[in-house]
């Protein structure tokens, strides 16, 4: 308790300097003068007193000194004094300050704006309250398909009563709804919920409250929580929204609450209601039928339970279930629940990227400290003989090793202090970047942690500097001094450290190139990728007429018929448009997944036992459709406009179908139905239809994805629940798409129009996060090849002056410039190859850890390396020619004469 | 001077702290002065010794400083004890006691066991 008392004593004494030294002289004066006056009172000549009392006192300044040192804190005072002098220093030495201050910002920068993404998305605790105890269920069906299903109102029930260490178990069902304004209308993606649905998951509101168990069931009212997104981006952050109603799809419903900002999960959401908002939702069918899957669920683990127990208990649970429900399941699907940690599942979709991009980072701060070293060592040579000067005036080799120490620091922190600014301003791109992978990208900040990270690594690297610059041992400056060294050469221990920091240069900035070119390859790939249209001058414009909520299943055809009066509006209308060529209609537009998937049949062969029955999207077209996509018809007829409702059923199928279904036949005039337990809540039947036309596939799940199997049915014979207008002009078909937003708004004003893109924005769409990782690796890639060039140059242009005198002799003694430059060029030259051969076999494992996020390129693609090697090569030769030059420039004579 | 001892920082607390409590107010040549006589001229303090002590004293909060005039009529820094010096005092000479008690014991010259 006193120690507390004297440090914060002995701090505040480091600021009262020179008053206290006053008080301390006269303070001592007094006592010299007292005992001076006692010995003159015994008798002594006054001369004489004043010398005993001078011994007596045992030194004045001495004890000043002590006085001083126990009055603040010595160390603290004299690192300041250190890093005073370690700043005086390094201006006086401009151009080294400044390249080592810029190299350190860039390495020091990228690491810290990877890494404030990393902690954003992956390692900070969620915003959920006890968020690590909360975990996802994901059903899955194994085989070609994997898909991942929901949960069906049953089978979360089997969990609830079966699985005791889910503490709590939320339902979360994805829909969507209009949201009518007072002049427009949004589209806005919905999570309907249980009334447990929040304190499941551990958030609050902001203002207001949020669902609870009075919100579940039937006959409630319908009511919304707002997410804090969509609560200050459509209602400005308004505090008296709680309460007040808005039309949802028609219906009126009230706002409860306001949530506080949080990561969506598992889709993007703009509001939570409960369940009551679509009927459907609480219908006996949904509520009852086991394979209605529209059900996500996340559950928060019982106190004391872990998560092997809650995996157990699940895998007992859903295999109980199966063998319970024989005909729900079948077995040839291979049914999954697997259980994981909700901050895992949130973070699937960044985990790969986000963890190369750090690497990338830290192999760039890697070579920069590398250069940093470098110069260091090469510096720390030139100034050995102020290092022997500083030891002959009494300087220890700790001392002299702290004042290295202090000028490194000096130099990280400034370096650091550059980089958090270079990433304070790639903050924001980074934040854009982000949000493709992960819904937690908002949460991206320079926070206390992430300059925390930023000061830990400076001071990291500044110990790791002042431990290269080897000083001689403590006790060898005595022989120096004696021998009166001017200047000694980098010793061989220094120069093999510095030739190794070169190789590691080349090593590591070859791993980055073979990432980046292997991104690169991957985005030119996939851009190249066929669409399966065959132009590119298609504009999609989906309109979704059919709103689920507001549709009362009574009146589903007649709401149908005037919908499908309004499409053909649309067509007619756009049709006339100058430029246009065709207008098609169908559920779903080109290159976008349809939101219907069944089972289908092929009639004539039944399914083997133990076989999964194929899964098809179910989309429709009328006659234009594919003409005005662009998807050539590849067999048989197009659907045309003879095939009326009475016109008995029939179908398309795409290649891909057709090859699953009938491998090797001409499927026309074979016939297929829709099947599956699913098929009995939706408006198709299961009826035989005939094929009469085969259609080229589109990559409607991605460039990178293969084309998935499609049904097509006419547009006017099935419920359009799902429509919109395909678009082919002639020319500059964006041009367009206001003036066709346009005309839909005023026939079916109310209706959100969104998503009106060309096929070749659809497309950019798909190659765009690709094309993003490519040009980050590539940055890092060129940022570290320039460096490690620097280094080469550096270490040769170092090794060039050491060697001067030889050179000089060799050439006195009849070697020519070519010879010489011969030499300097085979030592850098040894270097790199060195650096090229660890370099690729980095290379090669880099590869195989990004396969993952390679497309249409080998992991190990011999291209993509030879190039890389021949590309370092290059530019690792430009940098050995310059000191090779200057090497060959000596002029022996002066050399000699110097000497 | 064979027999002068030097004096360790814990002591010379022990005796600057006993040294005001008897006399009161004193400055820095009274205070070496009274520990040097006590000591019967065993004891010798140069100023390196006895200022960092008394500011480490200070610092403590165990006693205070304050300037003022000497017998003689010099300006001199009177230290004075505080509440908290006093029972700082009185901690460390039962402390003290029981360790001299202690060391007494342990080298008495050697007698029957009791």
């Amino acid at each position: 308790m006193s120690s507390l008392r004297e440090t914060l004593a002995r701090i505040a004494g480091m600021f009262t300097g020179r008053r206290a030294d006053d008080d301390l002289r006269a303070e001592m004066q007094a006592h010299l003068d007292m005992e001076t006056d006692e010995f003159i009172r015994r008798g002594m000549a006054p001369a004489e007193a004043r010398r005993k009392a001078m011994i007596a006192s045992g030194g004045l300044t001495q004890a000043a000194e002590a006085v001083h040192d126990q009055r603040g804190l010595p160390w603290l005072e004299s690192l300041a004094a250190d890093l005073r002098y370690a700043l005086r220093a390094l201006r006086r030495s401009p151009a080294f300050t400044t390249i080592v201050v810029i190299t350190l910002a860039l390495g020091i920068g990228a690491n810290t704006a990877i890494f404030s993404v990393v902690r954003a998305v992956l390692l900070k605790p969620l915003p959920h309250r006890d968020g690590d105890r909360l975990v996802y269920l994901r059903h899955s069906i194994e085989g070609a398909t994997g898909d991942h299903l929901l949960f069906s109102v049953p089978e979360v029930r089997d969990f609830r009563t079966g699985a005791p260490s889910l503490g709590g178990i939320a339902e979360y069902s994805p829909w969507w709804g209009t949201l009518q304004g007072d002049d427009d209308a949004i589209r806005i993606d919905l999570g309907l919920v249980t009334g447990n649905f929040f304190d499941v998951m551990g958030l609050s509101p902001v203002i207001g409250r949020l669902t609870n168990a009075a919100d579940d069931g039937a006959g409630v009212p319908p009511v919304m929580v707002l997410t804090h997104g969509l609560w200050i981006s459509r209602f400005g952050g308004d505090s008296t929204i709680v309460g007040k109603q808005v039309r949802l799809s028609g219906k009126s419903v009230t706002v409860i609450g306001v949530l506080q900002p949080a990561p969506y999960f598992p889709d993007r959401v703009d509001a939570f209601t409960n369940m009551v908002v679509s009927p459907h939702h609480v219908s006996a069918f949904m509520v009852q039928n086991r394979v209605h899957r529209m059900t996500e669920m996340i559950a928060r683990l019982a106190p004391g339970a872990t998560l092997a127990q809650a995996r157990n208990e699940v895998t007992t649970v859903a295999a109980r279930a199966r063998a319970d429900n024989k005909d729900s399941y079948n077995p040839a699907s291979h049914y999954q629940v697997a259980v994981v940690p909700f901050k895992e599942a949130l973070g699937e979709g960044a985990r790969l990227t986000l963890w190369l991009l750090m690497a990338a980072a830290a192999f760039v701060l890697v070579i920069s400290a590398a250069n940093v070293a470098n110069l260091t060592l090469m510096r720390g040579v030139n100034r050995e003989h102020e290092l022997v000067v500083r030891a002959a005036l009494g300087a220890g080799a700790g001392r002299l090793r702290r004042l290295l120490l202090a000028e490194n620091l000096v130099l990280t922190i400034m370096g650091a202090v550059l980089g958090t600014l270079i990433a304070s301003g790639g903050v924001r791109l980074l934040i854009a970047f982000t949000e493709r992978y992960s819904a937690r990208a908002g949460e991206i900040r320079l926070d206390g942690t992430v300059l925390g990270f930023t000061f830990a690594v400076s001071v990291a690297l500044a110990l790791l500097l002042s431990v290269l610059a080897s000083l001689p041992r403590e006790g060898s400056f005595a022989s120096w001094i004696s021998a009166g060294v001017r200047r000694m050469s980098g010793g061989l221990r220094k120069q093999r450290l510095q030739r190794g920091l070169v190789i590691a240069q080349v090593a590591v900035s070859v791993v980055l190139l073979a990432g980046a070119g292997l991104l690169t390859r991957t985005m030119i790939q996939l851009s190249q990728v066929s669409t399966g249209l065959r132009t590119e001058e298609v504009l999609t414009l989906p309109v979704q007429l059919m709103d689920p909520g507001k549709v009362d299943p009574k009146h589903l055809l007649e709401a149908d018929a005037a919908n499908k009066v309004n499409y053909d509006l649309m067509r007619r209308e756009i049709a006339a448009l100058p430029g246009v060529v065709s207008v098609g209609l169908g559920s779903t537009m080109p290159l976008r997944t349809s939101m219907m998937s069944f089972d289908v049949a092929a009639e004539g062969r039944p399914q083997a036992a133990g076989e999964a029955s194929p899964h098809v999207d179910l989309r429709t077209a009328d006659p234009e459709y594919f003409r005005s996509a662009g998807i050539p018809v590849l067999k048989g007829r197009d659907f045309s406009t003879t095939d009326e409702m009475s016109a008995g059923h029939i179908v398309i199928v795409n290649q891909t179908l057709a090859d699953k279904l009938f491998p090797g036949e001409d499927p026309v005039g074979k016939r297929v139905a829709l099947t599956g337990e699913g098929l009995k809540f939706t408006p198709f039947s299961s009826d035989w239809r005939t094929i009469v036309g085969v259609v080229g596939d589109t990559r409607d799940g991605g460039l990178d994805a293969d084309p998935r199997a499609a049904l097509f049915f006419p547009f006017s014979q099935e419920l359009a629940v799902t429509g919109g207008l395909v678009i082919r002009a002639d020319s500059n078909v964006a041009a367009l798409a206001s003036t066709a937003t346009r005309i839909v708004r005023r026939i079916v004003p109310g209706v959100p129009v969104e998503h009106v893109l060309t096929v070749a924005q659809i497309k950019d769409q798909s190659v765009a996060p690709r094309r993003l990782n490519a040009e980050l690796i590539s940055l890092f890639g060129m940022l570290a090849v320039i460096i490690a060039a620097v280094g080469i140059a550096g270490v040769l242009a170092f090794s060039v002056s050491a060697r001067t005198n030889e050179i000089g002799i060799r050439m006195s003694l009849g070697a020519g410039r070519g010879q010489v430059e011969w030499m300097i060029l085979k030592e850098g030259g040894v270097l790199l190859a060195a650096g090229l051969a660890v370099g690729l076999m980095g290379a090669y494992f880099a590869g195989g850890i990004m396969r993952g996020l390679l497309f249409g390129v080998p992991p190990h693609d011999p291209a993509t390396f030879i190039s890389v090697g021949v590309m370092m090569a290059a530019i690792g030769i430009a940098a050995c020619w310059f000191p090779a030059i200057r090497a060959a420039r000596v002029d022996p004579a002066i050399t000699m004469r110097a000497q | 001077m064979a027999d002068k001892l030097d004096v360790k920082q814990g002591t010379l607390a022990l005796m600057v702290l006993r040294t005001l409590d008897m006399l009161g107010p004193l400055h820095g040549y009274g205070i070496a002065r009274r520990i040097e006589e006590t000591s019967k001229n065993r004891l010798t303090l140069n100023y390196g010794t006895l200022y960092p002590a008394l500011l480490k004293l200070e610092q403590e909060g165990f006693i205070k400083a304050e300037w003022g005039l000497s017998d003689n009529n010099r300006r001199a820094k009177f230290y004075a004890l505080t509440a908290a010096g006093r029972k700082q005092l009185a901690r460390e000479a039962k402390e003290w006691n029981k360790t001299a008690d202690l060391i007494a014991a342990f080298l008495a010259p050697k007698r029957g066991t009791s």
